[in-house]
């Protein structure tokens, strides 16, 4: 079974601090982590490696330093890594870096699945995962929080809903988004991590020429949305929470809702 | 080439297992006082264990620097479980993999690695603690190998240890030429041990005494050549002393994570207590000792990593870090006022945890004493 994983370094809060003045990201100070969702896809790639066999191999579009996120995911398990670094595929929305993975995806050529968290605690869109599969033109299933059979052309998988569970059958090759609560990543093994940032890794480093991109469709000039202004919002409304016994804190939350006349 | 800097990944990697697995669940630990062997095996199962060797014998493929920024990560969260790992990674299991045949280490080293035994090294006797030309369990030869016959004393795993690195003397007369080290399986004819420790700190670590009565063993179970055991002690003893101050970093980035978090925390006069500038000399001496320690510790892994003699260098480190890390959890004591006496935070473990680092790798009355020596001779 050969599986690629997408996976995104992103920040490691999810408290993500805007400078007031341009409206980027205040990156300082901040250390960059694999998005959490991601490594729970990876951990679904590399559990069905282990029971069926095959190859699992990571891909991330970002800056130089995200070869980072490529040396935890060997880590881990996967047996590739491939980052698409590209001064071209900087500003990209989420239609430039579905378009971007998708061809880099195509490049790879031969796979049965490919699995994408679901959300990055970043740009927090949830989009990438069902774009790519769009442009593969694969069955996608998102929120993925039980993988329960796997056949040689088919995948049975549970899938959370806002009341309950979806239990669906897919064809293969598709795309999969997976929650948190599909599984218990593993701790990348040293042994692993240790090769991966030695010259034998196998690690590669695409540009827009190597997936057979124009640059023009590309990071901001591929882009079909432009942001115009980022700013943090500003909390008006500040809430309270109530600590203590059960009894003591309904006592409590009766008598601020009578003072203020709620009740 | 587009690689990532391996020392910041392992640390980073450290770091997120000490932050999730350890620190939660470590003054508990330490107060009920058992080994913790789902965190050993967790351990296991990362490679940390094997960190130090090649991957041929089922080690990691790291180095000194990768497996001393393992031990101080670790000993930021619980000093008992980074001390037995430190053991496990080096004294415990060097001289096996140095002098030990191929069946040994199938049978002890990749077990070892994969946390299924737990190694141990055995110097200290009633009456040889720094004077190890004082040790008195014997080896004798016989005709199919050597018998010991002896005992050891503050031996940390002697209860739960699968095997033993002991060093023995072999010839009286010789002194410390007649030292020479000996493995020895715990469940080998003759061997015992006492009622585990009841002690200060490291708490979830089972320390006691172990016995020789006529343990024999075979003649490759000698790790070494006859005479160098000393030898044997001198190949890892920079490292031993770097390995402890290591353990004397992670201790004081713990006292001085928790010191500045409570300086935020605690108001008194209507101020943060961390606004007195008598508290905040404290949180700057840590700083500077944390900033120049670090500095002293990854010189020397750095140096051993490259061959390069650094005893001397390597006993400096373990004196000014294990000094500062004293100093910082004592300070950190006085830092949280009353709240330091409580058994439910971790600061009056980290207070009883510094003594430990004072003994293991040269009592520094002794380091100050060869430091000295290097100048005045
Ligand atoms: C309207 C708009 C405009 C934007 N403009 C800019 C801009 O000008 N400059 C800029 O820097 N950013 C910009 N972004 C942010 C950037 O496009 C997104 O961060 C990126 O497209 C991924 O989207 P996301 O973070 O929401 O990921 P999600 O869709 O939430 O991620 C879901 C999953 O997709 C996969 N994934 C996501 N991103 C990657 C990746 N890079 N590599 C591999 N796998 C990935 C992961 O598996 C992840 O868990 C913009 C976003 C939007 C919505
Ligand atoms: C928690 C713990 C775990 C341990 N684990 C192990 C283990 O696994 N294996 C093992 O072999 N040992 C172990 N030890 C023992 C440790 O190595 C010894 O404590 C150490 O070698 C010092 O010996 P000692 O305690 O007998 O002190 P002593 O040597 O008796 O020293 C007593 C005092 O005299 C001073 N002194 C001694 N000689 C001199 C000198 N020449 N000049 C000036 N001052 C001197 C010392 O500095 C000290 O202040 C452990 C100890 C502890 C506390």
């Amino acid at each position: 079974m050969d599986i690629i994983v997408l996976i995104k370094q992103v920040p490691d809060t999810t408290d993500v601090k805007l400078d007031p003045k341009t409206g980027s990201l205040i990156r300082e100070g901040v250390e960059s982590i694999i998005n959490p969702d991601d490594r729970h896809a990876l951990e679904a790639a590399v559990n069905l490696k282990e029971e069926k066999g095959g190859k699992v191999t990571v891909i991330s579009m970002g800056p130089p330093q995200a070869i980072d996120a490529i040396s935890e995911a060997l880590g881990m398990g996967a047996d590739e890594g491939i980052l698409l670094s590209d001064k071209a595929f900087a500003g990209a929305d989420t239609w430039a870096t579905s378009f971007t993975l998708g061809k880099a995806i195509e490049k790879v050529g031969k796979y049965d699945l490919v699995i994408c968290g679901r959300q990055a605690i970043d740009g927090d869109t949830a989009q990438i995962g069902p774009q790519v599969a769009e442009y593969l033109r694969v069955p996608q299933v998102t929120y993925v929080c039980g993988i329960e059979k796997v056949g040689r052309k088919k995948i049975v998988l549970k899938r959370r809903l806002e009341d309950g569970f979806e239990r669906v059958q897919c064809p293969l090759p598709a795309l999969l988004t997976v929650i948190k609560e599909v599984n218990v990543p593993r701790f990348p093994r040293l042994g692993g991590l240790i090769d991966a940032c030695g010259e034998k890794a196998n690690i590669k480093v695409w540009n827009a020429a190597d997936i057979g991109a124009q640059t023009r469709d590309v990071g901001l000039e591929g882009s079909l949305t432009h942001v115009i202004k980022t700013f943090a919002p500003k909390f008006k409304r500040q809430g309270e929470i109530l600590e203590g016994e059960s009894k003591e804190v309904v006592n409590t939350l009766v008598d601020k809702l009578v003072e203020n006349n709620l009740i | 080439m587009l690689r990532s800097d391996s020392e910041k990944l392992v640390r980073k990697v450290m770091a997120k297992f000490v932050d999730e697995e350890v620190i939660p669940v470590a003054t508990e630990l330490d107060n009920k006082g058992e080994f913790p062997y789902h965190l050993f095996r967790k351990l296991a199962d990362m490679g940390v264990l094997g960190i130090r060797y090649p991957k041929k014998v089922g080690g990691s493929g790291g180095n000194t620097t990768l497996y001393c920024i393992c031990v101080e990560e670790l000993a930021r969260g619980l000093m008992s479980l980074a001390a037995i790992t430190a053991m496990q990674c080096l004294m415990a299991t060097d001289g096996l993999y140095r002098y030990g045949t191929k069946e040994m280490h199938e049978k002890y080293l990749r077990p070892a690695f994969r946390g299924e035994k737990i190694g141990a090294f055995q110097l200290t006797e009633p009456e040889a603690g720094s004077d190890l030309s004082n040790v008195r369990t014997l080896a004798t030869k016989v005709e199919d190998g050597w018998v010991i016959n002896g005992m050891k004393t503050w031996s940390t795993s002697g209860p739960i240890g699968s095997f033993h690195t002991v060093l023995t003397q072999t010839d009286p007369d010789k002194g410390l030429k007649g030292l020479m080290f000996f493995f020895i399986p715990a469940d080998t004819p003759g061997f015992s041990h006492s009622k585990k420790f009841d002690t200060l700190g490291t708490r979830t670590s089972s320390l006691s005494e172990i016995y020789f009565n006529n343990c024999h063993v075979p003649d490759e179970y000698m790790l070494g050549e006859l005479g160098r055991g000393l030898d044997v002690l001198l190949t890892i003893l920079a490292e031993i002393r770097i390995m402890t101050a290591c353990l004397a970093i992670g201790l004081l980035r713990a006292a001085m994570d928790d010191s500045i978090r409570y300086c935020k925390e605690r108001v008194q006069f209507g101020k943060q207590i961390g606004k007195y500038q008598l508290v905040q000399a404290k949180i700057a001496n840590m700083a500077v000792n944390l900033e120049a320690g670090k500095l002293m510790c990854y010189k020397v892994t750095h140096l051993i990593d490259n061959n390069v003699p650094c005893l001397n260098e390597a006993s400096m480190a373990k004196y000014f870090t294990v000094e500062s890390a004293c100093s910082a959890c004592d300070e950190a004591t006085r830092i949280y006022g009353a709240y330091a006496y409580s058994m439910e935070y971790a600061v009056q473990r980290y207070y009883r945890d510094n003594r430990f680092l004072l003994y293991g790798g040269g009592t520094h009355e002794v380091l100050q004493t060869t430091i000295a020596r290097q100048y005045l001779r």
